[in-house]
């Protein structure tokens, strides 16, 4: 049953420390109330809980323009979020989810906005078929949040610019995208913001559970929590998921010969490494195989290592030299 | 749903059955595998990791949502069912046939229900 609801809005972008948010909240639902969590995250790619980073987004190239990678909880595909999108979180016992109602406080607050929007199948709500918010679903100990994204007005260009669309070279046991057709609820109220969206999912909120909600204020929130769990969000090993699996391959023909290089991943970096060349020269692929062991797999990384060996022929400077451009091909 | 009188129950739908050595397998029941749905990935942790007892040891990812699993003893992980990693759906085919992962040197149990005990627990939580 639920009797009281609570709700937040957060203070700023950072996605690690919204996660951290959520996270908190999760497990300080009480038996008898409903969170909803309003929060933006800038620059960023969100994977599901069991992807795998490198197949997913375009690491390199995020990291480059200072975006944010982070994993969430819940499962299914990575999206992007820019600051034109809002998301949502319901958290609840157990016993007080309620998918139906959850996604009805979502439709009535569109509704508001003079946006026709429906469901469709069984968690996704739509306009003319088109999604405008994906969902997602956590559940731990009786402890449960239903998550989704809220298009407003993002850029939408940029959804799909870090993320991979597929890549059969990358060998993993994650779990897979899938593209949606999307659409911004501006295109069909051009007037409205993400502010007036928070306000009339407030109401809505209000009107679907029939009780006053109540804002969580800031300086109840246990900051040692908070940064125990932003610590994990933005560690390294939980982002590159230490124990998502993967295998790459990178194979190519030069002048000087074949070349083939299949590596593992654990926690985003190379745990092992194996190099099958025909070429002369086997003194220096051992080289190249004993620098990239244990580097992280971006090609910057990896480049830099190559870079430290020394090399005197013009032969494997050109060997050097085109392993380099392999890489950053592939990566990149 | 069906439930088997030849291992323990968790009231987080975890099952246990005790083997020689003080050694253990864990798993998912039908019940889990039931209100979870298709499974699609299954997140294990390593041979050799601890597993603590009430602490999540992994979670399983559905077509629904990802669910975080409990172990119901405190020891070492000495196998995971690898054949998993590639058809997670096995546990909706088979919940009781397929276990998760074995661990050794057990050292301390949850509060466990037997097959009796677990069935009406099921019948007051609907």
């Amino acid at each position: 049953m639920i009797n009281s609801l609570r709700y937040i809005i957060s203070n700023q972008y950072i996605p690690y420390e919204n996660l951290a948010l959520e996270k908190y909240l999760l497990f300080s639902v009480k038996e008898d109330e409903c969170i909803l969590y309003l929060w933006q995250n800038k620059n960023t790619v969100v994977i599901g809980k069991n992807q795998n980073a490198f197949k997913e987004c375009k690491v390199e190239d995020l990291k480059r323009d200072n975006g944010y990678l982070v994993r969430r909880l819940s499962g299914g595909g990575a999206v992007y979020h820019d600051l034109g999108n809002l998301n949502f979180t319901f958290l609840v016992r157990q016993e007080n989810y309620n998918l139906e109602k959850q996604l009805e406080v979502i439709l009535r607050a569109v509704r508001k906005l003079s946006i026709n929007a429906e469901k469709s199948g069984r968690n996704d709500i739509t306009i003319d078929g088109k999604k405008f918010s994906g969902n997602a679903f956590f559940s731990s100990n009786g402890f449960n949040y239903h998550h989704g994204t809220l298009l407003v007005n993002v850029n939408m260009n940029d959804l799909s610019k870090y993320l991979n669309v597929s890549s059969d070279k990358l060998k993993s046991k994650g779990v897979a995208s899938v593209k949606s057709r999307v659409t911004n609820l501006t295109s069909y109220n051009p007037g409205i913001t993400v502010d007036e969206l928070k306000i009339k999912l407030i109401e809505a909120f209000k009107e679907v559970y029939k009780s006053d909600p109540h804002k969580i204020s800031y300086e109840k929130i246990d900051v040692s929590k908070i940064k125990e769990f932003k610590d994990e969000f933005s560690s390294q090993d939980f982002i590159f998921g230490k124990k998502i699996k993967s295998e790459y391959e990178l194979a190519k023909r030069f002048s000087w010969g074949d070349i083939q290089i299949q590596v593992n991943l654990s926690g985003g970096f190379i745990k092992d490494i194996l190099i099958y060349s025909d070429a002369m020269n086997e003194h220096l692929i051992e080289q190249v195989q004993c620098v990239l062991k244990g580097c992280f797999f971006g090609s910057c990384d990896l480049c830099n290592r190559l870079n430290e060996i020394r090399v005197e022929d013009e032969i494997s400077k050109q060997m050097l030299c085109d392993i380099n451009r392999l890489i950053c091909e592939n990566l990149e | 749903m069906s439930i088997l009188n030849d291992r323990m129950y968790t009231k987080s739908h975890e099952w246990v059955q005790f083997l020689e050595d003080n050694k253990a397998r864990i798993g998912l029941t039908d019940y889990a595998q039931d209100s979870l749905g298709g499974l699609v990935f299954v997140n294990l942790p390593e041979e050799g990791d601890d597993v603590t007892k009430e602490v999540s040891f992994g979670d399983v990812e559905s077509v629904k949502a990802v669910s975080d699993i409990f172990s119901p003893v405190s020891g070492t992980v000495c196998a995971i069912n690898e054949e998993l990693m590639d058809s997670p759906e096995r546990i909706n085919d088979d919940p009781y046939g397929v276990w998760l992962i074995e661990v050794k040197n057990i050292s301390e149990k949850t509060e466990l229900l037997s097959a009796d005990e677990y069935e009406k627990y099921l019948k007051e939580e609907a």
